[in-house]
């Protein structure tokens, strides 16, 4: 017995000894392995590409399905394309960390998709490789949105976003108002929304609309609710992304918020609605993405069983129009491999519009280039939120420090109901220019 | 003094008649059924979401039918737990959590019932410096420092995939809190029983095993619980470290992660989400029905000082 | 990374082998006899949980404690620089401006304050009410510890239903019965902390549940029954043999209730995001930290928070012993 228990209380000291080795000694030699752009033993050069969703969902599939396509075309000039999956989890982003960690390790792969607002912060850290001179002028002038910073071109959408006003036909009806001359082309002014809502509001049980003001957890509110600060003429930083003060609090952004705060003031919308108030009937309108489209064709079949129930109108304009965009781009890393040649195949490849259609007919989004032939109905939600993007599409601001920019923007909102908007726009500008101070002084 | 004896004494005075007693027995109850009531709106919540289709269950919140099934579908009350066992690979993922559950609790109960033992009963030089550094380790915020943890991690695993499985199980083997309790509870086993072992000829590790591993039921029960309730419910550190599943072959992630995925699928129903919760929280709950009564035990001749 | 590891290793062994001589040395005073053979034993069954502690808990909190000297901003991993003590001017400078930093501090301390008298308070009366024989007492026992195991995610998506603001909250509209009007307490700055404490009491409170009744277990049944022949009452046994029984159960149940309390992250985040009147010094570290990118900064906050939580816990124990 006291052999046995030594023996495998000497197995027991090695094994955790053999981990305490590994964990000196195991850091650099394992670098080589799966090595991005390294050429495999067929002489392929391998080409990695990191995606921000799950494999087995659909749009991880729709990926994978490209990547196959690609490596069929691409055989016989030897490259092949590898795809990393890592899904992005809420809270910390893990996602972020293992591209960090990556980075650090030199393993980063040679594509990565990444969230538009993030540019700015990406391309000054370095992470992100320049390619405005890859990229034909010809070819960029048909995305919708190109991610830029300081003039350079760094990144290209993999699809787009845009945003409208869901509402509920039958309350219309009831309520005997008119919309169909509203359009993508002829958008609504906010003084006819503001009339809208107030012949809607006393056929609807809590509000007569949704405007997410409540969703100030997340990136919801600032994605839904920052075109209106645009289409008041307002702004939020100057055009490097440095200079917060004179933007942000300028009066033409407070008109923009107090539009927002007098929708709240005379009832007309209300941190009150619960999320599926729209889908049972009891709100008008609904501000939501377009992927609110199959939930509404789906979903909710008791309270809207056709289209004929439901439609969607776009975002009001006042001095101006402007609408949301934006979604996950691809962009090429400044990792250890300094020819790009096969690494730029794979990104054009992967923004063709052939690409670009297969993804989005996956997700149901915009595809993101104008050159992807679609078949909506004029008229159709799909074909309001193509036409607004095309139109009136305006992307959030391009800074580093966008996610101050976030905090301060939501906090704004949620204020909004017992606060003063000047109050709020000046607390919020004080801390996004303090913000932005500090990283101008990081080299 | 025995409780029978007391009450044949002839000074005590039962002050209650029986049915004042039955009366007590039922507002006690009473009591007690409105307070359970409270503390398992979360479940009651739960169960009664997963039994309903997306709009009954849009139309019930924000009123008391959120916590009530829905009646009027009977017959369509499990259709969520079908769709949800037939269409997501859940078990799988129930499984893996299973087994890292099993290899962290035997990992945790050895390494830090062996540090508890030592630095309960052992006399070392050294030793008023590892105490200091529990109490340290236990009072840090460790919010920060996942991210040089990953950095760590994976320098000592590498990059290969299937090593990352390591990846969730070492860092779970080890719990300053463990030893902490751990030693609490040895510092409480008189001394006569080791003695009497090492007199029979045993050595440390023995004793450890032979004599102090059977009496300490009820703190490895305790700790095997809130192992198993950590290692059932982590998912930041998961889906950070393990690699997502490829097709065909058998993923390493855990439940959690897998129930964010579910959650983010496209079409997914708020009853079918709350089915997935449903089924992944009874294997916490039947573990910790069965080890209750030595989670209190375990607790209680740990003696807890800090 | 590996250098720096390999140097605190060595740092470590330092530290130790210096504390190791120290005892040795102070071991006649201290009337410490140290064996060579248990000592090496001792050595030998606690390296396991060493190494794994020192790879796993301590070099990361180590690495994120000395982050707080450098500008570590996390997307450059590659250019971390010492900066010295700029992270504590930073910190001490945002504080005057009484913004996000001042408020976090203050909502915290509202937190701390509120809720570790709140949960201790309601884990002793809830294991006074199941402490007793029968079928019942055991199955409520089950239901109030059942918050404790159920997913954070939940209870927070839960709770936001039942205080949503106007009539569609159930709160709302139960104390619309009685009279009284709405309120949005979420949003609301006097409401909202105390609806956040009330919230984390109710979810943690089962767990020091269990902690008194294992304390209880322990109170020899006799004293009580020698205080009723004394003609005592309820609350006379209470205060003499249940509260004397639980002192040291109630000490640690107080330190660990506090630490956990200063360390309040996901209520806040879950319920109401980052807004002044509920982020908390541990949701600023976060957001410092992850969204904001800024390690070295949430580093030097990780760091004075622990030297505060430290010190508290300190004169805590302190107390405690000279009481005894």
């Amino acid at each position: 017995m006291k052999k046995l228990l030594k023996s495998i209380f000497s197995m027991m000291f090695a094994v955790v000894l053999a981990l305490g080795m590994t964990a000196c000694g195991g850091g650099t030699g394992d670098g080589g392995e799966g090595d991005s752009g390294a050429v495999d033993s067929e002489g392929n050069t391998i080409v990695k590409i990191m995606f921000h969703v799950d494999k087995s969902s659909t749009e991880g599939q729709a990926y994978q399905k490209r990547i196959n396509a690609f490596n069929n075309a691409y055989k016989d000039k030897n490259i092949k394309a590898q795809g990393v999956f890592k899904a992005r989890s809420a809270g910390a982003s893990g996602y972020e960390t293992e591209l960090l960690n990556n980075q650090l390790e030199g393993t980063l792969a040679d594509i990565i998709t990444f969230d538009a607002p993030n540019t700015a912060a990406y391309a000054k850290s370095g992470l992100l490789y320049d390619i405005s001179s890859l990229i034909s002028a010809e070819e960029q002038a048909k995305f919708y949105s190109l991610n830029k910073y300081e003039g350079k071109l760094y990144g290209l959408p993999i699809q787009e976003s845009s945003a409208g006003f869901y509402y509920n036909k039958k309350i219309f009806r009831q309520a005997g108002i008119d919309v169909s001359a509203f359009s993508a082309e002829n958008p609504w002014t906010f003084a006819q929304f503001k009339e809208v809502c107030s012949r809607l509001k006393a056929h609807c049980e809590i509000a007569a609309v949704d405007m997410r003001i409540d969703a100030t957890k997340d990136e919801t509110a600032p994605y839904l609710l920052y075109p209106f600060i645009y289409a008041a003429g307002g702004d939020f930083t100057s055009g490097d992304g440095y200079t917060a003060t004179g933007y942000y609090d300028s009066a033409a952004t407070a008109k923009g918020f107090q539009f927002i705060k007098d929708l709240i003031s005379s009832g007309y919308t209300s941190y009150a609605i619960g999320p599926t108030d729209f889908f049972t009937g009891k709100v008008g309108m609904y501000l939501s993405s377009g992927w609110t489209i199959p939930d509404l064709d789906n979903k909710y079949r008791d309270n809207f069983a056709s289209r004929d129930d439901w439609g969607l109108l776009p975002y009001p304009k006042d001095v101006v129009a402007a609408s949301a965009t934006g979604s996950w781009s691809y962009a090429i890393t400044n990792n250890h491999h300094t020819d790009k040649t096969a690494i730029l195949e794979l990104l054009k490849w992967m923004t063709s519009a052939e690409s670009s259609k297969a993804i989005t007919d996956a997700t149901g989004m915009i595809p993101a280039r104008n050159d992807v032939e679609k078949s909506y109905q004029p008229g159709s939600p799909e074909y309001t939120l193509l036409k607004q993007l095309e139109l009136s599409g305006r992307e959030r601001p391009v800074t580093v420090a966008y996610p101050t920019f976030s905090t301060t923007f939501n906090q704004v909102i949620a204020g909004l109901g017992n606060g003063d908007v000047s109050t709020l726009l000046t607390s919020a500008t004080n801390t996004l220019q303090t913000e932005m101070n500090r990283l101008k002084n990081l080299k | 003094m025995d409780k029978r004896l007391i009450k044949n004494l002839p000074n005590f005075k039962p002050n209650k008649t029986p049915v004042k007693k039955t009366v007590k027995e039922i507002i006690y109850h009473i009591v007690g059924i409105c307070l359970s009531l409270v503390f398992l709106l979360p479940i009651l919540y739960m169960l009664a979401t997963s039994t309903k289709s997306e709009v009954s269950y849009a139309e019930s919140i924000g009123t008391v039918n959120m916590f009530l099934p829905d009646f009027a579908n009977s017959g369509t009350a499990f259709e969520n737990y079908k769709s949800v066992l037939l269409n997501y690979d859940i078990w799988k993922y129930a499984l893996n959590s299973l087994i890292y559950a099993a290899i962290v609790i035997v990992l945790n109960v050895l390494i830090n019932g062996l540090a508890g033992y030592v630095m309960a009963k052992l006399r070392f030089p050294g030793k008023r410096f590892l105490s200091f550094l529990i109490i340290f380790l236990i009072v840090v915020p460790v919010e920060t420092s996942i991210i040089p943890l990953y950095s760590i991690v994976k320098i000592m695993l590498g990059l290969k995939q299937q090593m990352s499985v390591l990846g969730v199980i070492l860092p779970a083997a080890i719990s300053i809190f463990n030893v902490f309790l751990f030693t609490q509870f040895f510092q409480n086993i008189p001394k006569e029983y080791e003695e009497a072992a090492h007199i029979d000829g045993a050595n440390t590790l023995g004793v450890f095993v032979k004599v102090i591993m059977p009496l300490s039921k009820p703190i490895i029960a305790t700790v095997a619980v809130f192992c198993f309730i950590g290692v059932w419910n982590d998912y930041l550190w998961p889906s950070m470290i393990l690699p997502s599943a490829d097709d065909g072959s058998w993923p390493l992630l855990p439940i959690q992660t897998a129930l964010i995925s579910i959650k983010s699928i496209e079409g997914i129903t708020t009853g079918e989400i709350m089915a997935s919760l449903v089924i992944t929280s009874i294997p916490i709950f039947v573990i910790y029905v069965a080890a209750q009564k030595y989670i209190v035990q375990g607790f209680g001749t740990a003696g807890l000082k800090m | 990374m590996l250098k720096t590891s390999i140097i605190i290793l060595v740092l470590f062994l330092f530290a130790f082998g210096g504390f190791v001589l120290y005892d040795l040395a102070t071991a006649k005073k201290r009337k410490e006899v140290y064996r060579v053979k248990s000592s090496a034993t001792a050595y030998l069954m606690l390296l396991p949980a060493v190494i794994l502690a020192f790879l796993f808990i301590l070099l990361p909190i180590l690495y994120s404690l000395g982050y707080a000297f450098t500008d570590y901003y996390l997307l450059r991993p590659n250019d971390i620089n010492f900066i010295y003590l700029d992270n504590f001017k930073d910190f001490f400078e945002e504080l005057a401006t009484k913004g996000t930093l001042y408020n976090a501090i203050k909502n915290t301390l509202t937190f701390v304050i509120g809720v570790v008298p709140l949960q201790i308070g309601l884990a002793l009366l809830l294991a006074l009410f199941v402490n007793r024989p029968g079928i019942g007492s055991k199955i409520f026992k089950v239901c109030f510890f059942a918050p404790v195991v159920i997913s954070l995610s939940v209870t927070a998506f839960l709770w936001e239903q039942i205080l949503a603001p106007d009539a569609g909250g159930l709160l709302n509209s139960l104390l619309g019965v009685f009279g009284v009007p709405p309120r949005d307490w979420l949003r609301d700055p006097k409401t909202a902390m105390p609806c956040i404490i009330v919230l984390s009491a109710w979810q943690g409170c089962g767990y020091q549940m269990l902690i008194f009744l294992s304390g209880l277990s322990n109170i020899r049944k006799d004293l009580y029954e020698a205080a009723s022949l004394d003609g005592a009452n309820w609350w006379r046994k209470f205060w003499l043999v249940t509260w004397v029984g639980l002192r040291s159960t109630f000490v640690y149940i107080l330190i660990t209730v506090f630490i956990g309390a200063c360390r309040i992250l996901t209520q806040p985040m879950l319920m109401t995001g980052y807004m002044d009147h509920t982020v908390t010094l541990s949701y600023y570290m976060y957001n410092k930290g992850y969204t904001e990118r800024w390690v070295g900064y949430s580093s030097a906050v990780a760091l004075l928070m622990t030297i505060f939580i430290g010190g508290i816990t300190l004169i805590q124990r302190r107390m405690f012993r000279e009481e005894k």
